[in-house]
């Protein structure tokens, strides 16, 4: 990461902010406490409700979303994905490159599938950009896992890292992600919580956080609801019980 | 208890017998009504229009008119609004601006005093037929009297009550608005009507002057068969209709 | 082409699109399907005025606080490696992007929907330096192949176009050979705009929510162009009007929930895509390098004034999806990108009453936009204090309506007066009164008769009987 705080950075700032505090009728601010707002509503959504019931608001909101909506345990994993992966009539895969395939026992069953030419399979290589991008673009299937869930919304957030490439949840076709139970929490609320700690902590957050809810789609025509625009045509969300 | 009646202008002008049945209803329920002369006009016009220097006088004028009341009870939700707007006519003006949030807190819709402050659901009235109700936009949306009219119109005897598609939506009165921009104020109360038209109802029953007058408008000028009421005469009904 | 759209005055305009029976059509069933999504949505909240106060409190503490929170917002950016261009006018910005463009030798410049580039005609600057730009999203694109048709709803630029008219464009255009289908339609675009997703030299995107604390911006979308923008193009530049920044992630939370609940009845779109600076080291895709450009253009003469709160907007469009006069006129009658009631508000604070001054007044004030705000901005309210300004202020009344004002005023504060001048209403209406209704009226009453009959005034009035009545007692 660049570490640059160099004010060559920031250009025509002073006159700009200036203007602003004149047109307020005071100083600049140089200190500001955010004040605890008065009502805070997304606090009582979904509240106490236990990890099996949220998985069954997500699973409703699916339905919404033209999302699919498959429920495994960690031993059949494996086979929940190559039989979404069929579902689709899809035979090229592309996922990140994360240790989560190797804790969930994927990536030797990845590999098989490939030796077997039951499908092709690629992991994201931070590498080489040009190529990860050209695979991506030609791949049937994403395959990624869900950092937090988002039951109210039926959302998956997804971190960008090095292993973790923007294109895998976005050029192929089909999007499968992997939802690890203990990944959900109630609404968009505790995912914010989480990286407003991070900010707060000096870490560093992701370059790309994307709060993924279903497939692309666009009610541009007449409002007729296609799903399917520029981002995959279909998504498909397999929650795996890792307790 | 004693109330003092803020006619309005349209009210003392084109709907009389609604402006009769208002004094008769608040007697009838027990009020002493009482109706101060030098009442004229709440400045809406004036106020919409951008000319509030002018409002600011007549707003002066009304409310000495009505200092010495106890409620304020007006059959139009539009006009009762524009008595509580008062107060930020006066944002410079301590002296009137306290004036004028004394009217405002004891100035009152009709149906929202009998409610609210009366606590009646059923006036006891008598109406055959079938109606529909238009809420205006001014009485719902900024003096926040919602479910009022339709307490009261539920408990009236002989009264079937139909939904009235798009029942909020604006009619395209709007005071001036309805001459200066009058080709889409004629788009608008045409829907209107067209809602109206479609529950088949025999009456349309409303709360504000301005919106009946751009109703009933449009309705005889499209020969339409559909009576325009005021929610005071149905409430003030006690005898069988013809 | 900026903010102001077609060359007509508001009259002409109007009755164009009051004339436009399709496009009313059309208007009319998007508003009915947007409005009914909208309140399920809310509904399915539970406590939407909560949120609503919510939404007010954050979006009133950051204006107070802009410079702050700009402050912060620019030195977190830095601090990631972005650049970071204030520009307090439209020229401003589209110079310093065009020498990104210069810069980079950019061909190809991919943009994603956004409302301040169109307020800014950055398309019209960076085509002067001989860039080829690609509007992006589906809407967007079909107005940008029509040539340059205009859009007319924030949220769903061609909303004003039916399927057929959209198919004859991708045909003579495009050389489209299949049906008025949607999902074709909207198949076909997204293989033509692949190809220039993949070959973008600059990726442009405007910003819904710029994050404070973290120097993040967030975009929300439902196609997933926005991430393609930011995903493969090396350069990326972010345009965001300067009032669209929260203070933390954790404010971004609420005014994403109201905004996709208030605009589409999503409770979240399918993509809600928070970034932050240039990507990080050892990341494949994604910009190598990140520009944020930070328009004022007006805005900063609205802080202050008693319409600060439009400055709140975040550009939800529910009260354009429940505007009567929308509904019945369309979105390019009001002379701007902007229309609808938040257009009829903003449009004249950024371009003046000179081009606007009609805006204001083409409301009943029926109070529906001002219901609906996600941020409870006081819109009705707004575009009364805007008349008061033409009127007493610019002096704009014409001779003939201050006569007419002031003669009311004068009339209405005084009871005797008042009382004369009713008493003679209903033998002054006389002459007009047919069967009982006016059909043609005289003076005034003739722009109210053209659409409906008049009432004419009673005989009797209130008073008389009143009187007569406390005698009698």
């Amino acid at each position: 990461m660049k570490t640059n705080t160099g004010e060559n950075l920031i250009q025509r700032r002073e006159s700009f902010l200036n203007e602003l505090s004149k047109k307020l009728g005071r100083e600049r601010k140089k200190e500001v406490t955010r004040p605890a707002w008065k009502v805070n509503p997304q606090l009582d959504v979904l509240k106490d409700v236990s990890q099996d019931e949220l998985t069954i608001v997500l699973e409703e909101q699916c339905d919404a979303i033209h999302t699919k909506f498959v429920k495994t345990t960690k031993a059949n994993l494996p086979n929940t994905i190559l039989e979404t992966i069929k579902w689709y009539e899809s035979s090229s895969v592309i996922t990140w490159k994360d240790d989560r395939f190797a804790s969930f026992d994927l990536d030797s069953s990845l590999a098989d599938w490939a030796s077997r030419d039951i499908i092709e399979y690629h992991v994201w290589n931070s590498e080489n950009r040009e190529e990860s991008v050209a695979i991506a673009e030609r791949a049937d299937v994403g395959l990624t896992f869900s950092d937090i869930t988002l039951a109210e919304s039926a959302t998956v957030v997804l971190f960008s890292d090095k292993g973790k490439g923007r294109s895998v949840s976005l050029l192929p076709k089909t999007h499968i992600v992997i939802i690890p139970k203990s990944t959900i929490v109630p609404r968009m609320t505790q995912a914010t919580k989480l990286i407003h700690e991070k900010v707060a902590n000096d870490e560093t957050i992701a370059s790309c956080i994307n709060f993924i809810s279903g497939p692309s789609n666009s009610a541009d025509i007449e409002m007729n609801l296609v799903v399917g625009v520029h981002g995959p045509l279909h998504a498909a969300y397999i929650v795996v019980d890792d307790a | 208890m004693k109330v003092s009646l803020f006619v309005t202008c349209l009210g003392d002008l084109f709907f009389v017998n609604a402006s009769k049945a208002t004094v008769e209803l608040l007697e009838h329920l027990g009020c002493e009504v009482e109706f101060p002369k030098a009442q004229t006009c709440c400045g809406q016009p004036t106020f919409n229009s951008g000319y509030h220097e002018q409002t600011r006088e007549v707003a002066k004028h009304m409310i000495e008119t009505f200092d010495h009341a106890e409620y304020v009870v007006s059959p139009s939700g539009s006009c009762a609004y524009m008595f509580h707007a008062y107060e930020d006519l006066f944002a410079e003006d301590d002296v009137w601006r306290e004036k004028a949030r004394k009217l405002k807190e004891k100035t009152y819709e009709l149906t929202q005093f009998i409610v609210e402050v009366l606590q009646l659901t059923d006036v006891g009235a008598t109406f055959e037929g079938t109606a529909t109700y238009h809420s205006s936009c001014h009485m719902t949306r900024l003096l926040g009297v919602k479910e009022a009219p339709f307490t009261l119109l539920n408990n009236v005897q002989g009264l079937n009550m139909i939904d009235l598609p798009n029942r909020s939506d604006c009619c395209g009165f709007g005071g001036t608005f309805a001459v200066k921009m009058s080709s889409i104020s004629g788009e608008m109360v045409e829907e209107k009507a067209e809602h109206i038209e479609s529950t088949e109802a025999q009456y349309l029953i409303g709360a504000d002057g301005g919106c009946l007058l751009n109703i009933g408008g449009r309705l005889h000028h499209n020969g339409s068969e559909v009576k325009v009421l005021h929610i005071a005469e149905v409430l003030n009904n006690r005898e069988v209709n013809k | 082409m900026g903010m102001h759209i077609g060359d007509k005055q508001f009259d002409k305009r109007r009755d164009e699109g009051l004339h436009d029976g399709f496009m009313r059509q059309a208007v009319r069933s998007a508003q009915t399907r947007l409005q009914t999504n909208r309140s399920k949505a809310a509904d399915a909240l539970g406590d939407w005025e909560s949120w609503r106060e919510l939404g007010e409190e954050i979006r009133t503490h950051t204006l107070e606080n802009i410079d702050y929170y700009l402050e912060q917002l620019s030195d977190e950016v830095a601090k990631r490696g972005g650049h970071v261009f204030f520009a307090q006018t439209k020229e401003e910005a589209n110079e310093y992007i065009q020498n990104i463009a210069k810069e980079k030798e950019a061909k190809y410049i991919a943009k994603s929907k956004s409302m301040v580039t169109e307020e800014i005609g950055l398309n019209d600057a960076l085509e002067q330096i001989g860039c080829d730009v690609v509007e992006t999203d589906l809407g967007e694109y079909i107005l940008q192949i029509d040539d340059h048709d205009p859009p007319s709803h924030i949220v769903a630029p061609a909303l004003h176009k039916n399927k057929a008219q959209i198919r004859d464009v991708f045909k003579e255009k495009l050389g489209y050979k299949h049906t008025e289908k949607p999902e074709e339609l909207t198949l076909f675009a997204r293989e033509k705009l692949r190809e220039k997703f993949l070959q973008a030299d600059i990726g442009i995107t405007g910003c819904n929510f710029a994050v404070a604390e973290s120097g993040s911006f967030a975009l929300v979308t439902n196609e997933g162009n926005a991430r393609m923008v930011t995903t493969l193009p090396k350069t990326q530049v972010t345009v965001m009007g300067m009032e669209r920044i929260v203070p933390t992630w954790e404010d971004l939370d609420i005014m994403v929930s109201l905004l996709t609940r208030a605009s589409v009845g999503q409770k979240l779109t399918s993509y809600v895509t928070g970034l932050t600076g240039p990507k990080l080291e050892g990341e494949a895709d994604g910009p190598e390098e990140f520009h944020l450009v930070i328009v004022d253009n007006g805005r900063s003469d609205i802080l202050g004034t008693e319409f600060q709160s439009i400055l709140h907007c975040i550009r939800c469009a529910a009260c354009i999806n429940v505007c009567p006069v929308y509904r019945h006129i369309g979105g390019h009658a009001y002379g701007s990108i902007y229309p609808g009631p938040v257009g009829a508000v903003l449009t004249p604070l950024l371009g003046g009453y000179d081009d606007y001054e009609e805006l204001p007044f083409a409301s009943s004030l029926c109070g529906a936009c001002t219901e609906v705000c996600p941020v409870k901005i006081p819109l009705h309210e707004h575009l009364i204090s805007h008349r008061r300004h033409i009127i007493e202020d610019d002096k704009r009344g014409t001779f003939s309506e201050n006569l007419m004002m002031k003669g009311f005023g004068t009339l209405a504060k005084s009871s005797g007066k008042f009382n004369t001048a009713t008493k003679f209403a209903s033998t002054g209406a006389k002459p007009f009164v047919k069967d009982g209704m006016i059909e043609k009226g005289p003076g005034p009453l003739k722009d109210w008769t053209v659409n409906r009959d008049m009432m004419p005034p009673q005989k009797q009035r209130f008073r008389d009987w009143y009187r007569k009545r406390e005698g009698e007692k």
